[in-house]
C-alpha cells in the first residue's frame, strides 16, 4: 500500500517572557524566606488554621483576618515521588524526586525536591527538613530542598 | 425542577496522534457524524457548548472560536467551558443545564483536543501548576500522578500487579474499538516489565498523547420522544472541587479523592440511585492511569473503598464481568485527548442504546455511569444515564 501523503504543516513558536506578581501574601512569604531562611504562614483568626502557601484570607471561614506566624521548616512526608523524565519529557539516567510535605505546626505544606536519600529510604510520614540556598533571592527555589530528619 | 434531557446522537471519529486535520475540521467530523446519528440537521440545533482542556495544547488561544462554524454554531449562543480533564463531563453538564433549564430543546456538545502539535505535552502541562509555589519545582504530570498514586497504593494496599491487570484489561478491549489509538494484547507481565515513570506508575500504565474529538446532541422531552421510542436519560450529575493547593488539604491523605466522592453522591442522588454496585449496569471511568480506574471506581461507588484491586482480581470489571468498566478501551486503550475525554459518555449512550458494537457488553445496560478528572488532583465531574 502506498504511504498516504501527508498534509503540509507550518512551523511557528510563541514565546512570551512574564513578570508574576506573587501578590500580597507571597510578598511578605518570598521576603522572609529570602531575608529570614523562614517560612511563613497566615493564621487565621477564627477558625486557627494556619495556610502555607500563606493568603490574605481563609477559604473555609471566608474572611480576611489573617495574622502571621513563624512555621517550623520542618514537617512530614505526605507522598513522595521520583521522575525518569525531565519536565520537557527527556528520559534521565538518574531520577529526581519530589515530596509534598506537611509542614510541622501547620495545616499546609510545600512541594519541593527531596535530596540527601534514595527512593528506598523514603517513607510516607516520616520526617524532613529544609536546607536553605546560602544566597536566597526570593523565590521558592530559596529553598534548595528537603531531606530526612531525625524527629 | 430541572426538565428531563436526553442524548439523542453521539458524534464519534478515531483518535490519533498528529491527525492531519485541523482542530475545524476534526469538529466538523463529529458534528456531522452526530447529526447523522440523531437524523437532525444544523438548522434544528438551538445551541453549542464547547469543551477544551488547555488551548497551549494546540496554540490557539480562544480555541472555541476555531470551533464556531464547523459546529454549526454560526450566529447561534455558543460558550466554551474547561475544567482541565473533567471538561469531559462538565461540558455536557452545562449542555445539560441549557436543556434541563427549559432554556433550548436540542443543543450540541463538542469536545475536542489537539495534542500532538506541540513538542512538549509535558511541558505544556508544566504551566498549568502554580507559578510562584509549584511550577519552578518542574513539576510534569508522570510524577504528580506517581506522587498521588504511592498515597493510594499506601492507604488501601493496591499492588502494581492489579493495577497492571487494569492496563491489561482496557487496551484488550480496544482491540475491539474502531476509534481507539492504542489496542494491544497485553500479558501482566509485559506491563510490570515496561519502565517506570514514577514508582509505581509504569510506560503501560499511562494513556497515550492523543488528537481527537467527540460530540454529543442533547434533547429536551418532548423533541427526544419524537426522535426515538427508547430515549436514552440524562438521570444525574454531579461536580466537586478541591483546594488549588493539594499540600494544605483538610484531607491530607492524597490517596482518597474527597471531590469525587462529593460529585457522585450528588449525581446519584439526583438519579435516584442508593446502591452503585447493584444499579450500575455499565461504566466508563477516567482512566488516564491504571490507579486513576481504580480511584474512581472505588469513588463512582462502583466497588467498596479500597476494592478496586479485588474488583480487578475478580473479574468484576472486565467486559463480560457483572459491572464491566472501560469496554471501549477508556483512555489507556482508546487514547487520551483530555477535554475529548467526553468518549467515555458516548460509549455509555452507545452501550445503552447497544450501538456499541464489537465493544458491546453481553448484558443489558439500562444505568451507566461516566466521569472525568482534573488538574493537579482538583476536579470530578460525573454523569449517570439511562433507559426509562
Ligand atoms: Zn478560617
Amino acid at each position: 500500500m502506498a504511504k498516504k501523503k501527508a498534509v503540509l504543516s507550518i512551523d511557528g513558536e510563541i514565546q512570551i517572557n512574564y513578570k508574576w506578581s506573587v501578590g500580597k501574601a507571597g510578598d511578605r512569604f518570598f521576603t522572609e524566606l529570602r531575608d529570614h531562611k523562614k517560612i511563613m504562614g497566615t493564621k487565621c483568626r477564627q477558625c486557627g488554621r494556619i495556610l502555607v502557601p500563606p493568603r490574605i484570607f481563609c477559604e473555609e471561614c471566608f474572611v480576611e483576618d489573617m495574622e502571621w506566624v513563624e512555621v517550623e521548616p520542618r514537617g512530614s512526608l505526605l507522598t513522595f515521588g521520583e521522575s525518569y523524565f525531565s519536565t520537557d519529557g527527556k528520559r534521565l539516567k538518574e531520577p529526581w524526586m519530589l515530596g509534598i510535605v506537611r509542614l510541622k505546626g501547620s495545616n499546609g505544606g510545600l512541594i519541593h525536591f527531596i535530596r540527601e536519600s534514595r527512593p528506598e529510604d523514603l517513607k510516607i510520614g516520616m520526617p524532613v527538613e529544609a536546607v536553605f540556598k546560602s544566597k536566597p533571592e526570593g523565590n521558592i527555589m530559596d529553598i534548595l530542598y528537603f531531606r530526612p530528619a531525625n524527629n | 425542577m430541572p426538565k428531563r434531557v436526553a442524548i439523542v446522537g453521539v458524534g464519534m471519529q478515531k483518535y490519533e496522534f498528529r491527525k492531519e486535520r485541523t482542530v475545524e475540521e476534526m469538529v466538523f467530523d463529529v458534528t456531522r457524524n452526530a447529526l447523522e446519528d440523531s437524523h437532525l440537521s444544523k438548522d434544528d440545533i438551538d445551541s453549542v457548548v464547547f469543551g477544551s482542556a488547555v488551548d497551549a495544547f494546540c496554540g490557539i488561544n480562544n480555541s472555541d472560536k476555531v470551533a464556531i462554524d464547523a459546529s454549526g454554531g454560526l450566529l447561534k449562543p455558543t460558550m466554551r467551558n474547561s475544567t482541565s480533564g473533567s471538561t469531559a463531563i462538565s461540558t455536557p453538564i452545562l449542555g445539560y443545564t441549557h436543556v434541563a433549564s427549559g432554556m433550548h430543546d436540542l443543543v450540541m456538545v463538542i469536545c475536542y483536543e489537539k495534542m500532538s502539535e506541540n513538542d512538549s505535552a509535558q511541558a505544556v502541562f508544566n504551566t498549568v501548576y502554580d507559578e510562584a509555589y509549584v511550577r519552578p519545582i518542574g513539576l510534569n504530570v508522570p510524577i504528580q500522578c506517581g506522587l498521588e498514586a504511592r498515597a493510594y497504593l499506601h492507604k488501601y494496599g493496591i499492588t502494581e500487579r492489579q493495577m497492571a491487570k487494569v492496563s491489561v484489561k482496557n487496551r484488550g478491549n480496544a482491540l475491539s474499538n474502531p476509534y481507539a489509538q492504542l489496542p494491544m494484547k497485553l500479558t501482566v507481565e509485559d506491563v510490570l516489565a515496561s519502565p517506570y515513570l514514577s514508582w509505581p506508575v509504569k510506560l503501560l500504565d499511562t494513556s497515550p498523547v492523543t488528537d481527537g474529538a467527540r460530540a454529543l446532541i442533547l434533547a429536551s422531552e418532548d423533541v427526544a420522544r419524537e426522535l426515538t421510542d427508547d430515549p436514552v436519560w440524562i438521570k444525574g450529575v454531579g461536580r466537586g472541587a478541591d483546594s488549588v493547593y493539594f499540600m494544605g488539604r483538610k484531607n491530607k491523605d492524597l490517596g482518597r479523592l474527597d471531590y469525587a466522592y462529593l460529585a457522585a453522591k450528588q449525581a446519584y442522588d439526583m438519579a435516584g440511585i442508593r446502591n452503585p454496585m447493584a444499579e450500575i449496569d455499565y461504566a466508563e471511568v477516567y482512566d488516564p492511569f491504571t490507579y486513576k480506574e481504580m480511584q474512581h471506581c472505588e469513588a463512582m461507588g462502583l466497588c467498596p473503598e479500597g476494592g478496586a484491586g479485588r474488583m480487578i482480581d475478580e473479574g468484576i470489571s472486565l467486559k463480560e464481568g457483572p459491572l464491566p468498566v472501560n469496554a471501549s478501551g477508556g483512555l489507556q486503550g482508546e487514547g487520551n485527548p483530555i477535554g475529548a475525554g467526553m468518549s467515555r459518555l458516548c460509549w455509555c449512550y452507545l452501550q445503552a442504546k447497544g450501538q456499541a458494537g464489537a465493544c458491546q457488553v453481553p448484558k443489558d445496560v439500562n444505568n451507566a455511569v461516566a466521569n472525568g478528572w482534573g488538574g493537579m488532583y482538583q476536579y470530578n465531574a460525573v454523569m449517570v444515564i439511562g433507559r426509562d
